[in-house]
């Protein structure tokens, strides 16, 4: 009876809650917001002092990415890029690094470049970039994603290149079991005819000087006029091999999945009580100073709008 | 329902900001500075609109101005965290 009696005056207009729903009371509102407040400071800072239990659950295959990028590319009235082995395990190991090397960005801390993990592999380029994303649970929204930022975008739909790579890896990153997509897009220096005469090429030769990273980068031409030797790629193993205990640490919670699921739970509780709310103040004519109810049902409503659209996901 | 006829105007300019941010939420749903820029600004209005509402209708209270920011905070506490 007593359960009964405090549920009523957490959720009911009654004469104990002063006609108003307790939780509905500015003092309840600021205890979920604190517990909101205090849900976040644990997925942000746990990963560095608790266990390894948090992560994004994901089921992606690189040859879905390839042709996902593809279909883009007929879409938009272009060819399809050829799918390249060496490109590949160039990815591989970038995702790889990024693991190792605990970073997310295009630059490793270290300043390695993406065009190392090219080179490295035997890939001789004329044109290469780089897409990165991470988080995504399904390949379409990954290159939905890329699709949507202008400069990935740019890589994704660029005439300049003939081939592609692409590496899924998943391990620990800042405390948080991840997968990372890495996208690796190529023109084989042997197979392509030069832009630009040979004589204006030799003047341009230089040595690459790949640009940085955040900027979906194309390498510049490089001029070559003697036919390349087949690369015979000297690759050290520690590059393709992510950490193995990231591997194998189990994933129990992801933080995008819990903030989602705690936040629609509690938007549909606050809106349901405050539809009580207005019917039974309607009812009993129960006059009162306060904020307007349906003015918060609507912008709840609001929020509630963005929790469903919200996908978990970055690219790079 | 008498409230909302009765302050028509208010409630259309109160639905009308909130269905261009979620609109703007959607186009822009892989932006996600745009994204954060929209709920805040919308979280802003919000809470104007109580002001300006309660003004005009004769019972702003800081209760009610507290309330709308309690409201406000907690919307952008659960988009920011998502976004």
């Amino acid at each position: 009876m007593k359960f009964f009696r405090k549920l009523r005056h957490l959720l009911i207009p009654h004469e104990s809650n002063n006609h108003k729903a307790k939780i509905l009371h500015n003092s309840s509102l600021t205890i979920i917001i604190f517990g909101f407040l205090v849900l976040h400071s644990v997925f942000t800072y746990l990963p560095n002092f608790g266990p390894k239990i948090l992560g994004f659950a994901a089921n992606i295959s690189p040859d879905e990415v390839i042709r996902l990028t593809n279909e883009k590319r007929v879409t938009n009235g272009l060819s399809t890029l050829t799918t390249n082995a060496t490109l590949s395990q160039a990815a591989q190991a970038k995702g790889a690094d990024m693991l190792n090397k605990d970073y997310w960005a295009h630059v490793a801390p270290d300043g390695t470049q993406p065009w190392y993990f090219f080179t490295s592999f035997g890939y001789q380029y004329r044109f290469a970039g780089e897409n990165l994303a991470r988080d995504f649970s399904d390949p379409t929204s990954a290159v939905d994603a890329w699709m949507a930022s202008p400069s990935h975008k740019e890589n994704l739909l660029s005439t300049k290149y003939k081939e592609i790579g692409v590496a899924v890896v998943e391990g620990d990153l800042a405390g948080v079991d991840t997968t990372i997509i890495v996208q690796f897009f190529g023109t084989n220096l042997v197979d392509t005819t030069p832009e630009t005469p040979i004589a204006e090429a030799k003047a341009a030769s230089t040595s690459p000087t790949p640009t940085r990273s955040g900027k979906l980068a194309v390498a510049p031409i490089i001029a070559q006029i003697s036919p390349i030797p087949t690369p015979t790629p000297s690759v050290n193993p520690a590059l393709i091999s992510a950490p193995s205990s990231a591997a194998s640490s189990k994933v129990l919670i992801s933080p995008f999945g819990t903030t989602r699921g705690i936040s629609l739970v509690t938007i549909i509780l606050l809106g349901t009580i405050m539809i009580i709310d207005i019917v039974l103040s309607y009812r009993r004519r129960i006059v009162r100073i306060g904020g307007r109810t349906i003015a918060h049902i609507a912008f709840l409503g609001m929020i509630m709008a963005i929790i469903l659209i919200a996908r978990a996901g970055r690219v790079l | 329902m008498k409230q909302i006829t009765k302050h028509l105007s208010h409630y259309l300019s109160l639905f009308g900001i909130l269905i261009v941010a979620t609109f703007g939420l959607i186009i822009f749903k892989y932006d996600k500075t745009l994204q954060t820029s929209i709920v805040v600004g919308t979280a802003i209005s919000y809470v104007s609109w109580g002001i300006i509402h309660h003004y005009l209708h004769r019972d702003l209270h800081l209760s009610v101005v507290i309330e709308y920011i309690l409201i406000a905070s907690l919307g952008l506490t659960m988009a920011l965290s998502l976004i």
